[in-house]
């Protein structure tokens, strides 16, 4: 092949072999923080109070509502606010299903989690269609939808006053928070861990090639309509392990929690977290969950915190927390393929 | 290898492309030129099946293309750039090539979230053969750099290299000198003389005539949708059609 090099067109910068070293590198201290990070998780409940305690299962189950609602709006670029209807969905199909049929918790977990999944490959179904504000409105008008559906459906939704969720049990007695936080910690480590296995596979390059060029895209091969519905469908599910998890946490499933309030909540917890990234995602849920807890005794402050932390966020650093980390430093970048460990 | 017969496209009533015929044979460099809205981009989306032509067929290797959707006309082994960059701005140029390497990953879905062997050996694969074109098109030391920051020269090379990643036997290029300095042109026109001596058949709509006369094995010159003439480049110059089309006189 030609010298493109002394001709300037490919300006010999960096060679290959030591972004590869560094590459390699970054992902020895990631092994290392993963094990550390891992570790402290399972030894958090010994220093928390009951409260506490709370709070940080609350923080679990936003970190897998953030991951979930990044796939469709981050990696696949599409503006569908569904996101809180996925999330109501898994927690309905979670509860009700234990009480109408007296499910386990374990398998209602699941029901709240495939329903999850189906309704997302069913909202991305217009999403082949339509795009951008229509699709906005189009998203935001099934939660809506829902919400009536939970209210005025009352002999199986038990109306707008909502319904208990019976004992959280997993092969064993009932669960207190604490047991709440191990069982929560699992699910959340695994999807996310499978989520992000899929967007550093052929998967999660399709998504962000989808939202760049489709045209491009489908000239290399993707199938633009099912790689859509493939990143709703995983999304609606994650966000539907998120409702599960909920349903458990607060032992309470009613309407009103699942409206325009929650999916702005959501919104924002990517926004400033960061579009396309996984840390971002989890350190926006964390931010966003601890803010109202720690402003709890400031009556009025909490909306102006949240307000200008959003104001900021999107003033000096577009990309959110996690972009402006990826940008300062290589252990925070993620990328869309895994590197051969022989490279 | 490729023969597009007869073929007529119609946007609501206006005739983009009509009646037009051509081959392109493997190893060879064919180029279509043509005034502004001759109908090259229309005709190369005809084949490439992003618009479906009203009337004619084309062929690869003796295969039907139309009524095809993109993707699987990809899988046949015809690729594209296109003329507004194709660029996947937002990817590393590793990350860029990897795409185009999409329909040769195995990997299954149940494989890609589990993390099993399989779906890791499949995509551990495809990252080793896209750096291995990326060396030979020696863009190998821009592999971190995101695709969007690179100068056009740069990022049509990824196109390109992207393009060949997945073994296209068939390569089609919108206007690639575009926004190119004179060496980088030079070095295109070196890519795709190497890339047809490799027996690639190289489908060029290109305006710029010092890359079309050095590259070009035959030229095909459309104008209002109709072909006009198709010779060597060499007699291109000479024929009345061209310059009555170009320059208004004969």
């Amino acid at each position: 092949m030609p010298d493109l090099q002394s001709s300037g067109i490919v300006a010999p910068t960096v060679a290959a072999a030591p972004i590869r070293a560094g590459a390699r590198r970054v992902r020895r201290q990631r092994m290392v923080a993963l094990i550390a990070l891992g570790s402290a998780l399972c030894l958090l409940p010994l220093v928390l109070n009951n409260y506490l305690q709370f709070v940080v299962n609350t923080m679990l189950v936003y970190c897998l509502v953030a991951v979930g609602f990044n796939v469709v709006i981050g990696y696949l670029g599409q503006l569908a606010f569904a996101n809180a209807a996925f999330f109501g969905i898994g927690a309905y199909a979670t509860g009700l299903s234990m009480v109408h049929f007296g499910l386990p918790f374990p398998a209602a977990m699941v029901v709240g989690t495939a329903a999850g999944g189906l309704a997302g490959g069913l909202v991305g179904l217009p999403a082949l269609r339509v795009k951008g504000y229509y699709l906005a409105i189009i998203t935001l008008a099934v939660g809506e939808l829902l919400r009536w559906v939970y209210v005025h459906v009352d002999k199986v939704t038990f109306g707008s006053g909502g319904f208990n969720v019976p004992d959280i049990r997993f092969f064993g007695p009932a669960l207190g928070d604490k047991g709440k936080y191990y069982l929560f910690l699992a699910a959340v480590g695994i999807a996310i861990a499978a989520t992000s296995l899929l967007l550093r596979s052929r998967f999660g390059r399709a998504f962000v090639a989808v939202r760049n060029n489709e045209n491009a895209a489908a000239s290399l091969g993707i199938a633009v309509r099912r790689t859509k519905v493939i990143a709703f469908a995983w999304s609606g599910l994650v966000v539907g392990l998120a409702g599960a998890l909920y349903a458990a946490l607060n032992g309470r499933v009613s309407p009103d929690t699942f409206g325009l309030s929650q999916m702005l909540m959501h919104f924002a917890i990517v926004m400033i977290g960061g579009l396309g990234s996984l840390v971002g995602s989890i350190v926006g849920a964390v931010l966003l969950t601890a803010a109202p807890e720690l402003l709890r005794n400031f009556p009025g402050l909490e909306e102006i915190v949240f307000s200008l932390l959003l104001i900021g966020v999107l003033f000096f650093m577009p990309m959110g927390i996690g972009g402006l980390l990826a940008a300062q430093i290589p252990f925070f970048r993620e990328r869309l393929y895994r590197e051969p460990d022989d490279a | 290898m490729l023969d597009v017969e007869n073929i007529t496209v119609r946007f609501a009533g206006l005739t983009a492309v009509s009646e037009l015929s051509f081959s392109v044979k493997a190893g060879e460099v064919f180029t279509m030129m043509g005034p502004n809205g001759a109908g090259k981009t229309t005709a190369f989306n005809a084949i490439g099946g992003f618009v479906r032509p009203a009337e004619g067929a084309v062929h690869f290797d003796g295969k039907d293309l139309v009524g095809m959707p993109p993707e699987k006309i990809a899988g046949l082994g015809i690729r594209r750039t296109f003329q507004n960059n194709g660029i996947l701005r937002d990817m590393t140029v590793l990350e860029n090539v990897l795409t185009g390497l999409e329909l040769d990953t195995a990997s299954s879905f149940t494989g890609a979230i589990m993390g099993l062997p399989k779906a890791g050996r499949a995509e551990r694969e495809s990252v080793r053969r896209a750096r291995a074109i990326m060396k030979e098109m020696e863009i190998a030391n821009l592999e971190d750099r995101k695709a969007g920051d690179l100068s056009f020269g740069q990022q049509r090379l990824v196109e390109i290299t992207r393009a060949l990643a997945a073994g296209a036997r068939l390569i089609m290029l919108d206007e690639p000198a575009v926004g190119l300095s004179p060496s980088e042109r030079g070095h295109l026109g070196i890519v795709l003389r190497q890339l047809a001596s490799t027996g690639i058949a190289v489908l060029l709509v290109e305006h710029v005539q010092d890359l079309v006369m050095a590259v070009s094995d035959q030229v095909l010159v459309l104008n209002y949708g109709k072909k006009i003439a198709q010779c060597p480049p060499a007699e291109i110059r000479q024929n009345k059609d061209v310059l009555e089309a170009y320059l208004g006189y004969a």
